[in-house]
């Protein structure tokens, strides 16, 4: 949805402030450790795709998501390199010649690192509320808007973590995943973004 | 990396230059049966969801499949990334007409849809209603025959037909896609496999239950 406003949320006074709040707590934060959700919502088919598993970041550029139920799907993203692997294969990418996943590589990391405002790909409108900041984050190049209308970004105003990432197709569909029990800061084995 | 463009190229030439088997003989004794039988074994997917690979000359996809009876009884079948990016979203109506409702550009070819339209469409089985099939018998199993496009879906079951061993697509000179569907649950395979034979095509689909399959 490209609401000129979201429910709940009013347009944001200081983008500024926030910004450099948001960049600073976010150099603080070196790893987060969560639990995730994620549902797909297909407008015309009425109908959703739940899944879940587990997430980890690690500065700088390390993600690994494991998808755990209902099927089980492991992506590792360790700077330019991505791992896969499905039910039947497993597989490693090189991000540099795969423009797709490059470009859900860098949106992943940017919303993690903070590092959102900084990326040339997108323009950006900001909200808020008591709690929480919503950064509408718009596609710029023809590779993103093909795949994404919006994505929206939701972060805690306690501690600037992510709550929930939201990607809206053109179709109407969206994808929402939101991370549940976030822990910051927390050792983190290197062996959780190997690729090799 | 998924190497779209090459994929088009093996799609069209497939039907040129790929050696597979002869597909079922005219010269095959005609068999006597009720050929309307061969219906019991047409999927009944009210919602299904399955997880999904694809492997094409060497190239890995993975996804979801979601196979959704609507209510006005078409069928629609969407792939998407694990992630939720969308590939596709083709609609089959219940007459069989063919709809695409959204399709990555990168696959938005038409020899990609027609390959794909063809495939599903010899799973679904819902565009054979009113067709009379010529039954064939070949070694021991009983060949329904139905015309689809300019080629034939086959669906080869044993002589009994009380179970469905094979389903193909065969143009008029030979067999170009292989399918099964397996352990049927309340109308619903199991698993799924397409494989064409010119080249190496295949997908494979396995059942997941999420919160939103009824049982």
């Amino acid at each position: 949805m490209a609401n000129a406003q979201y429910n709940g949320y009013s347009a944001m006074v200081n983008d500024a402030a926030f910004k450099s709040n948001f960049s600073i707590a976010t150099q603080k934060v070196s790893t987060i450790k969560s639990d995730f959700t994620q549902e797909k919502e297909l407008s015309l088919l009425a109908d959703k795709i739940s899944s879940k598993g587990k997430f980890w970041f690690k500065k700088n550029n390390q993600v690994r998501m494991e998808y755990t139920s209902p099927y089980q799907y492991l992506m590792v993203i360790n700077k330019d390199r991505v791992f896969v692997k499905d039910r039947q294969k497993e597989s490693k990418i090189n991000t540099r010649s795969n423009k797709m996943f490059q470009q859900i590589n860098r949106v992943m990391i940017d919303c993690m690192q903070g590092t959102v405002f900084s990326n040339p790909d997108f323009s950006t409108r900001l909200f808020e509320n008591k709690s929480a900041v919503l950064i509408e984050m718009t596609p710029l190049t023809k590779g993103l808007k093909e795949m994404f209308s919006h994505i929206i970004l939701v972060v805690e105003k306690k501690d600037f973590s992510v709550v929930s990432i939201r990607m809206n197709e053109a179709s109407g569909d969206y994808t929402t995943i939101r991370f549940i029990n976030k822990e910051q800061n927390v050792q983190l084995p290197d062996n959780l973004f190997s690729v090799n | 990396m998924f190497n779209f463009r090459i994929i088009f190229f093996l799609l069209i030439s497939s039907s040129l230059f790929s050696c597979s088997r002869a597909p079922i003989s005219d010269s095959y004794p005609l068999a006597v049966g009720d050929s309307s039988r061969v219906m019991q074994f047409a999927p009944h997917f009210g919602r299904a969801l399955y997880q999904t690979s694809v492997d094409v000359v060497g190239n890995h996809l993975s996804g979801l499949l979601l196979i959704k009876r609507m209510p006005d009884s078409s069928i629609r079948i969407l792939f998407t990334n694990e992630m939720g990016v969308s590939y596709f979203d083709f609609e089959f109506s219940k007459s069989g007409l063919f709809r695409v409702h959204s399709i990555l550009k990168k696959m938005n070819r038409k020899a990609v849809k027609k390959t794909l339209r063809n495939d599903f469409q010899l799973l679904l089985m819902n565009n054979l209603a009113g067709q009379a099939p010529t039954l064939r018998y070949h070694n021991g199993h009983l060949y329904h025959i139905f015309k689809a496009g300019k080629g034939f879906n086959n669906y080869i079951t044993d002589s009994l037909q009380t179970q469905l061993l094979e389903m193909e697509r065969t143009s008029v000179k030979k067999v170009v896609v292989n399918a099964q569907m397996l352990n049927f649950r309340n109308g619903i395979p199991d698993s799924i496999g397409i494989s064409h034979t010119g080249f190496e095509f295949n997908i494979n689909l396995k059942r997941i239950y999420d919160e939103e399959t009824a049982e």
